[in-house]
């Protein structure tokens, strides 16, 4: 069965990239959403078994979609994608619980990086 | 006259290079100050340069006296342009105690010392932003020195058509507010009507070989 993969990002350009950018041979259904809220909603239809998730959106930022899913108990893993590349960037959403933080734009070896250290692939 | 535009592929595309720069530059300030830079979504919009007050009073969302720091660069074939730093005065005393100066002495060298700060944050927040779009597009830029181009003066009275010497601009707006203080800053990026067409021949190219 497929992964579910969901991929968050303002920036149509961005989440093409993200796409681009995950390892060719990687079983997934990819789905697709534009701010923290739509990823909240993608995540509770079961959308995100893993979640590519950007910072800076409108209507909610990652930030704030990251706190409300960590409240909720987070079952899905996290990588946050951003280009806010900040080292409290990313002290703040690994303590929010995402799994690893991949700075834009995005490096395909570093996708399979940071998916093989979490035994995803 | 046709207005140089841009299609929805090369805005979008311009936005997310924007975002990219915008997040180097931060990180940049955000080392210096040692605080948490907080970025926005950068905003994109073409318009005429006798539309640029208004459009920039609805971005800044009110219009108090302001400092400005312009700052112009091109690269060896049509991109030239004008980057200006507006900073709203409240947040300005902010950054003067981040930056080490005294603001609890008021002297006479004030004026000198407030240019200094600003020509120094602008400095890094104009050079990488604008080298982090130049290198995504594969492009060298130079640039001239930074100047002051306001100092407690309307917005109004800078962004005057005097002062800017364009038909219209390309208004790429990021804005960097710092946590738990009144400085923000919005970086605008005016451009040449010819620099928007090679802007978007850069962008197919980028594009392309997404």
């Amino acid at each position: 069965m497929p992964t579910r993969v969901l991929v968050v990002d303002d920036s149509k350009i961005s989440r093409k990239m993200i796409i681009k950018s995950l390892p060719k041979d990687w079983d997934i259904e990819i789905s697709e959403a534009c701010n923290g809220k739509e990823a909240l909603d993608g995540y509770h239809a079961g959308k995100a078994e893993v979640m590519f998730l950007d910072l800076t959106m409108p209507v909610m930022d990652g930030y704030e979609a990251l706190e409300i899913l960590k409240k909720e108990g987070l079952n899905t893993f996290v990588i946050v994608v951003s280009a806010d590349i900040q080292p409290k960037a990313r002290e703040r959403v690994i303590s929010l619980g995402a799994m690893d933080f991949i700075k834009k734009p995005i490096d395909t070896d570093k996708v399979n990086e940071v998916l093989k250290k979490f035994g995803i692939i | 006259m046709n207005m140089a535009a841009l299609s929805q592929d090369q805005t979008e595309t311009l936005q997310e290079v924007v975002n990219i720069a915008m997040g180097q530059a931060g990180d940049s300030l955000a080392r210096i100050l040692d605080v948490f830079v907080e970025l926005s979504v950068p905003r994109i919009s073409l318009v005429e340069v006798a539309k640029v007050v208004p459009t920039v009073c609805d971005l800044l969302d009110d219009c108090d006296d302001i400092f400005a720091v312009r700052q112009a660069f091109h690269n060896n074939e049509q991109l030239r342009g004008e980057s200006i730093i507006i900073y709203g005065e409240a947040g300005c005393s902010d950054l003067a105690d981040l930056m080490g100066y005294n603001t609890d002495e008021i002297t006479a060298d004030d004026f000198r010392t407030e240019s200094e700060l600003l020509l120094d944050v602008s400095n890094i927040l104009s050079g990488a932003c604008l080298n982090g779009i130049a290198n995504q597009l594969k492009t060298e830029l130079s640039y001239s020195a930074p100047s002051i181009m306001a100092q407690h003066a309307a917005l109004q009275d800078v962004m005057s058509h005097e002062n800017l010497p364009w038909n219209k601009a390309l208004l790429v707006e990021v804005n960097f507010g710092l946590e738990n203080s009144d400085f923000k800053s919005h970086l605008l990026i005016l451009l040449t009507e010819e620099a928007i067409d090679s802007l978007g021949h850069s962008l197919d190219m980028f594009l392309e070989n997404l």
